[in-house]
C-alpha cells in the first residue's frame, strides 16, 4: 500500500518535470534566433498560401501558431503534447515527429542500457577486487585503469575506438545499427548484425563509465569492510559466501544515485557517441535535427531524451528503497 | 535442536593462555598491546578483565579467539582450549566453526554489530547455515525464548531491521546471537554499555542464568567495578597489555596488592564504602609509543616506586592464594 503511494508520488513528481521540460523546449523554440515559427510561416506565405493555411500548416508542425498570444501557443502545444502530437518533421517533410522519434529511440535506449550495464558489472567487479586486494599488484593496476579511464572525456573514447577499429583494423562496421541487406525481425542473423555494429558504441559508453563504477565501488567496499557488522559475522564464524554477499549488498548502495547521474550523462553523451559512429538514434537525431534547424524534431527528440532520464531516475530511486530498507520505511 | 557438533565441546572449556605478545603496527612504530600475557581462565567460571581504556582488554579477547587483524599480528604465544588445542595454530575453516560454535563474542560496539540491510531473523538464519544447523525453526524459537528473557518482543525483534531497535535492544540482540549456538564459551565487550541501570541488571541476570545453567566459561570485560564486583568470579587487571593482578573477586577487590589495582578501585567509592578513601588515579593512561622498555611499566604512577622498579621488571608472584600480582612493592606494602 505504502509502496503503491510512493510510485504515485514518484510519477506525479515525474509529470511535474516533464512538463516542466516542455515549458523549456517550447521557449527554447520560440526564442531561437531568426524565430523559426514565424520564419516557417512567412515562407509559406511567400510560396503563395493564404494566411489560414499557413497558420494550419504551421500548427500542423509546430503545435501551435506563431500569431496567437504566447500563453494560448503555450496551452496549444501543451494541449497537442498531452495527445502525443509533437508536431511534424520539417526535415522529413510531412513525417510525424512522434513517429521519428519512437523508430530511433528503441535503438539509443538499447545501447545506453547495454553500456550502463556492462560498465556496471565490469566496474562492480573490478572494483570489489581492487578493494579486496588494495595492498598487492592487480590491485594497484585496477585503481590507475579506473582513474585513468574515468578522466577521458566520453567523445574521445568514441573517436579513439571508431579510429582503430574501423579505420586502422577494419574490424567491426561503421554506420547504421545493422546490415540493410537483412530481414528485420527475429531471426538469428539480423539480431546478430545488430549486436555486430552495436559493439563499438556500446564499448564506447562502457568504456567511458566504467571508471567512475569501479572508483565509487572500490571506495564503497573499503568502507563497508571496515564495518563493525562485517568483523561481527566473521568472528561469529558466518560463512565466507554469506559474508560476501552482506559486504556486497552494502557497498553497491552508494552506487544507485550514481547510477540516476550516470544515466543522464550517458544520455547526454548519446548526442556525441552516435555521431561519431554515425548511429541511427536520439542522439544522432538530436544532432541533425539542429543542423538541419528541424525544429519540431529537435524539440520532441530533446523531450524524450528527457523523458527517458526523468524515468530511469525513477526506476533507480525505486530501486534503491528496494535495496535499502532504512528507507522503505522511513518515507 | 539438532546441532551436531563439527568441533569437539567439551563440558570443561577452559583456556590456558602462555606468553601471548600481540603487536600493532602504527604510524609510529609497532607497539606491544599484549606483552607476555599468562593467565588461565577457568572453565565454569566467570572471569572479569578490568583495566583502563587502552589496558589490551579487547586486543586479548581477539586474540584469544585467534582474531587479530590487520594492523595487529599474533608475534607468538599460544592458547590452547580445552578438547580443541592451540587455538592461535587454527586457520580457514576449522578456526571459522570455532567462532560463533565455542566462542559467542559480544561486540563492545555492539550497538552495529548486525547487517543493516537484514531482518535479524535472517541474519539468525545465516548463522545457523554457516555452522550446519539444520532445524532453523528451532534455532528462531530459542532466539526467541532468548528475546523474550532479556525483556523484548521476540517476535518483533525477528523481525526487525537493526535501525528499527533501540541501542539497549542492540546490544541484547548482540547477547542472543553470541548465545544461540550454545557456544561454551562466551565472551561480553562491555556488554552493558548501552543500557540503563534496570536493563542492565535484567541483561547481567539473564547473563549470569544461563552461564549457570549451561556451565559456560565466560569473560566480561568491563570499565565499571560493579558490575565485576556483582558478576564475576575472579578478576584480571589488565595494564598496557600485562596481567599485573589476577585473583578471586572477593580477594581482589577487597585486598587489592598492585598499587594499580588499588588505584581503579580506589576511584570508585561505592566498592569501599569509604568516601575518604576515594582518590582519582594518578597520571594517565599509558601510551603505548612512550611506555618504558625497561623496569616497571607502572612506575612513572606509581604511588609505591622503589630505585628497582627502574631497571628490573617484576615478575608474577602467587598472591589471593591461587593468584598472581606483578609487583615489586606487595611485600613491602601489604
Ligand atoms: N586496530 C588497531 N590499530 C592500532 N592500534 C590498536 C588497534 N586496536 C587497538 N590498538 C591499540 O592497542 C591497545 C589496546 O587496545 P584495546 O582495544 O585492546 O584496549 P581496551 O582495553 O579494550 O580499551 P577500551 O576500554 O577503550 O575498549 C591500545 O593502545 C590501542 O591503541
Ligand atoms: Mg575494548
Amino acid at each position: 500500500m505504502q509502496l503503491a503511494r510512493r510510485i504515485v508520488v514518484r510519477l506525479f513528481g515525474g509529470a511535474i518535470m516533464v512538463l516542466v521540460v516542455a515549458i523549456f523546449t517550447f521557449f527554447l523554440v520560440r526564442l531561437m534566433p531568426g524565430n523559426p515559427v514565424a520564419a516557417e510561416y512567412n515562407t509559406l506565405i511567400m510560396r503563395g498560401m493564404t494566411p489560414v493555411q499557413a497558420a494550419d500548416e504551421v500548427r500542423v508542425m509546430y503545435g501551435y501558431i506563431p500569431h496567437e498570444p504566447l500563453i494560448d501557443q503555450y496551452f496549444h502545444y501543451l494541449w497537442q503534447l498531452l495527445h502525443f502530437n509533437l508536431g511534424q518533421s520539417i526535415s522529413y517533410e510531412g513525417v510525424s515527429v512522434l513517429h521519428i522519434v519512437l523508430s530511433d529511440a528503441p535503438w539509443t535506449i538499447v545501447l545506453v542500457l547495454l553500456g550502463l550495464i556492462t560498465s556496471f558489472i565490469l566496474g562492480v567487479t573490478a572494483g570489489v577486487i581492487a578493494a579486496v586486494k588494495r595492498s598487492s599488484g592487480i590491485g594497484n593496476v585496477l585503481t590507475v585503469s579506473g582513474s585513468l579511464l574515468h578522466g577521458i572525456p566520453q567523445f574521445v573514447v568514441a573517436l579513439l575506438l571508431a579510429f582503430l577499429f574501423t579505420t586502422l583494423w577494419p574490424i567491426f562496421p561503421f554506420g547504421a545499427p545493422y546490415n540493410a541487406s537483412l530481414t528485420a525481425g527475429f531471426n538469428l542473423p539480423f539480431i546478430g548484425s545488430v549486436a555486430y555494429h552495436a559493439i563499438l558504441p556500446v564499448s564506447a559508453y562502457a568504456i567511458s563509465s566504467y571508471g567512475g563504477w569501479m572508483l565509487t565501488m572500490k571506495s564503497s567496499v573499503i568502507s563497508v569492510l571496515g564495518d563493525d557488522f562485517v568483523l561481527a559475522a566473521e568472528l561469529r564464524g558466518v560463512k565466507p559466501r554469506i559474508r560476501f554477499g552482506y559486504i556486497a549488498r552494502n557497498a553497491i548502495l552508494p552506487l544507485f544515485t550514481v547510477f540516476a547521474l550516470s544515466l543522464g550523462f550517458m544520455f547526454g553523451g548519446s548526442l556525441f557517441i552516435e555521431n561519431i559512429f554515425d548511429y541511427n538514434g536520439l542522439g544522432n537525431l538530436l544532432v541533425t535535427s539542429i543542423s538541419n534547424r528541424d525544429y519540431p524534431l529537435m524539440s520532441g527528440a530533446f523531450l524524450f531524451i528527457t523523458i527517458a532520464v526523468i524515468l530511469s531516475n525513477i526506476v533507480a530511486d525505486f530501486l534503491y528503497s528496494v535495496v535499502d530498507p532504512r528507507i522503505r520505511r522511513s518515507t | 535442536m539438532s546441532l551436531h557438533d563439527p568441533v569437539p565441546a567439551p563440558e570443561d572449556a577452559g583456556i590456558q593462555i602462555r606468553n601471548l605478545t600481540v603487536s600493532y603496527d602504527t604510524d609510529r612504530g609497532r607497539f606491544h598491546a599484549l606483552n607476555d600475557v599468562t593467565l588461565d581462565i577457568r572453565p565454569r567460571h566467570i572471569t572479569g578483565f578490568i583495566g583502563e581504556s587502552g589496558s589490551g582488554k579487547t586486543t586479548l579477547a581477539m586474540a584469544m579467539m585467534n582474531a587479530i587483524h590487520n594492523p595487529g599480528r599474533i608475534d607468538g604465544g599460544s592458547v590452547l582450549l580445552e578438547g580443541a588445542g592451540d587455538v592461535l595454530r587454527l586457520k580457514g575453516e576449522e578456526l571459522r566453526r570455532l567462532h560463533g560454535r565455542y566462542f559467542g563474542f559480544v561486540f563492545q560496539a555492539s550497538s552495529n554489530s548486525l547487517n543493516p540491510l537484514k531482518r535479524i531473523g535472517a541474519q539468525l538464519m545465516d548463522l545457523g547455515r554457516s555452522h550446519g544447523v539444520t532445524d532453523l525453526r528451532a534455532l528462531l524459537r530459542e532466539a526467541k525464548t532468548l528475546a523474550e528473557r532479556m525483556g523484548m518482543d521476540g517476535d518483533r525483534v525477528l523481525t526487525s531491521y537493526q535501525h528499527e531497535l533501540s541501542g539497549g535492544m542492540r546490544q541484547r540482540v548482540g547477547i542472543i546471537f553470541a548465545l544461540v549456538l550454545k557456544a561454551r564459551v562466551i565472551i561480553l565487550d562491555e556488554p552493558t554499555t548501552a543500557l540503563d541501570m534496570l536493563s542492565q541488571q535484567a541483561v547481567l541476570e539473564i547473563v549470569r542464568t544461563i552461564h549457570q545453567e549451561r556451565g559456560l566459561t565466560t569473560v566480561i570485560i568491563t570499565h565499571d567495578m560493579g558490575v565485576v564486583a556483582e558478576m564475576a568470579d575472579r578478576v584480571v587487571v589488565l595494564y598496557a597489555g600485562r596481567v599485573v593482578e589476577e585473583g578471586p573477586t572477593q580477594s581482589v577487590l577487597r585486598h587489592p596488592r598492585h598499587p594499580y589495582t588499588r588505584g581503579l578501585i580506589h576511584a570508585i567509592p561505592r566498592i569501599t564504602g569509604n568516601l575518604h578513601d576515594v582518590e582519582p588515579l594518578q597520571g594517565t593512561p599509558p601510551d603505548l609509543a612512550t611506555i618504558p622498555t625497561i623496569g616497571c611499566v607502572f612506575r612513572e604512577r606509581c604511588p609505591i616506586r622503589a630505585p628497582i622498579c627502574d631497571t628490573v621488571a617484576p615478575t608474577p608472584t602467587s598472591a589471593h592464594g591461587d593468584g598472581i600480582v606483578t609487583c615489586h612493592g606487595v611485600d613491602q606494602h601489604d
